[in-house]
């Protein structure tokens, strides 16, 4: 994303208790890199949906690269089924709301990677200045 | 003496007879507004019942929340008042509107789920940092930055972020339902049909069960964000509401829609 970049890993409990400390250390890192309220909101909003969908038992890790023009966001290992389903591409049809699209709107774009056991790490990417 | 009882009565015919005045006026107003179509009235009407709004608002004050926040929640449900009020009613507008601006504001305190006990500190920050906010995006042309609303309040960006997540906190109740989990709404606040603009999305397509337990005002405002992709601060705009208020309806929606997938 850009050529100097810092990296942040955290690893968090699933439960809902810890989704608020996250909240504020993903407010923390976007303001060191200056992005706009709304886009540290929409960040937030995309890793708590995806947390959303990975349950409420075991912890996650958090990977961050903190670069000059946004943050990539690593979130997994999440249950590849739960999580794979939820992001299923399909058809937009108005009057319903999947993880996906909302994904597609908050972020500038996002990724699949396969970890162990079945399961998978999402990419989130969101850049500055593009809200 | 007699001067003085002269001028007590006086005064007293007077507060007497302004209320029926003043309750006469408003009915031509209204019959202009509805009747005749005269967006003049209506912004009369609204002007001549914005002390009531604020004497309501008052009630409101000193719950972590600018009072001026909530009297600009209040007018929004005035101007409901105002909108939905049928001619044939034997009820002043007054007395229509009154319920109508409590509910609004009792709403807007349920949306922010202000059940969770923070610092005053931190709650005192949260009800500046939407005036902030609002004032940084009309000065900048874009939404601020963390600092630059720091600065604004004389602050620091961390206790900005943490004032943030105070605001963020919020209750995955229905929306219709108070924090003692019972209904609350007065049947008065009831009265009307609900928002004719937001009352058109739900004509756009078959919508999914979850979307369905939202509130209209929810379901437009997701399709804002997420069918035309607009960005908070023009779909705040558009709705008449903070865009700190936006963030939290759109989370608390969206955590209510999927609790509703999970039923």
């Amino acid at each position: 994303m850009t050529n100097h970049q810092e990296r942040i890993d955290l690893e968090a409990p699933l439960s809902g208790d810890f989704q608020a400390v996250v909240r504020l250390i993903i407010g923390g890192i976007a303001e060191r890199v200056d992005f706009a309220f709304e886009e540290i909101d929409d960040l937030q909003l995309a890793v708590e949906r995806l947390l959303a969908e990975a349950g409420t038992v075991g912890s996650v890790q958090f990977e961050f690269e903190v670069g000059e023009n946004g943050i990539s966001t690593s979130v997994g290992p999440l249950s590849e089924r739960k999580v794979a389903e939820a992001l299923a591409d399909g058809e937009f049809v108005p009057g319903q709301l999947t993880l996906r699209r909302i994904l597609e709107t908050v972020v500038d774009s996002f990724g699949v990677e396969e970890a162990d056991d079945d399961r998978i790490v999402v990419r989130l990417v969101k850049r500055k200045g593009i809200a | 003496m007699s001067s003085t009882n002269h001028q007590g009565v006086n005064s007293d015919l007077r507060r007497a007879a302004s209320p029926e005045r003043a309750r006469e006026e408003d009915r031509q107003l209204l019959r202009r507004y509805h009747e005749g179509g005269d967006t003049g009235a209506r912004e009369e009407l609204i002007q001549r019942h914005l002390p009531l709004v604020r004497s309501l608002a008052r009630r409101y004050a000193g719950r972590g929340e600018a009072l001026e926040d909530i009297e600009q929640v209040g007018a929004i449900g005035l101007i409901k008042a105002i909108d939905r009020f049928e001619l044939e009613r034997e009820v002043s507008l007054a007395t229509y509107a009154t319920p109508n601006v409590v509910g609004e504001i009792k709403r807007h305190f349920r949306d922010k789920g202000w059940a969770i006990r923070v610092p005053r500190a931190l709650q005192e920050l949260n009800a500046s940092m939407s005036g902030a906010i609002e004032r940084l995006t009309g000065k900048l042309g874009r939404s601020p930055s963390i600092a630059e609303i720091a600065e604004e309040l004389k602050t620091t960006p961390e206790e900005v972020l943490e004032a943030m997540e105070v605001g963020s906190a919020y209750s995955t109740v229905s929306l219709s339902t108070g924090p003692s989990g019972e209904e609350e709404l007065d049947p008065l606040e009831t009265i009307g049909d609900e928002d004719a603009e937001f009352e058109r999305s739900e004509d756009r397509a078959a919508l999914e069960p979850a979307l369905e337990r939202l509130a209209p005002r929810e379901r437009e405002i997701l399709r804002m964000r997420f069918e035309e992709g607009l960005p908070q601060t023009q779909i705040a705009q558009r709705v008449g509401l903070s865009q700190m208020h936006v963030s939290r309806l759109i989370r608390k929606s969206l955590a209510i829609m999927r609790e509703e997938l999970l039923r």
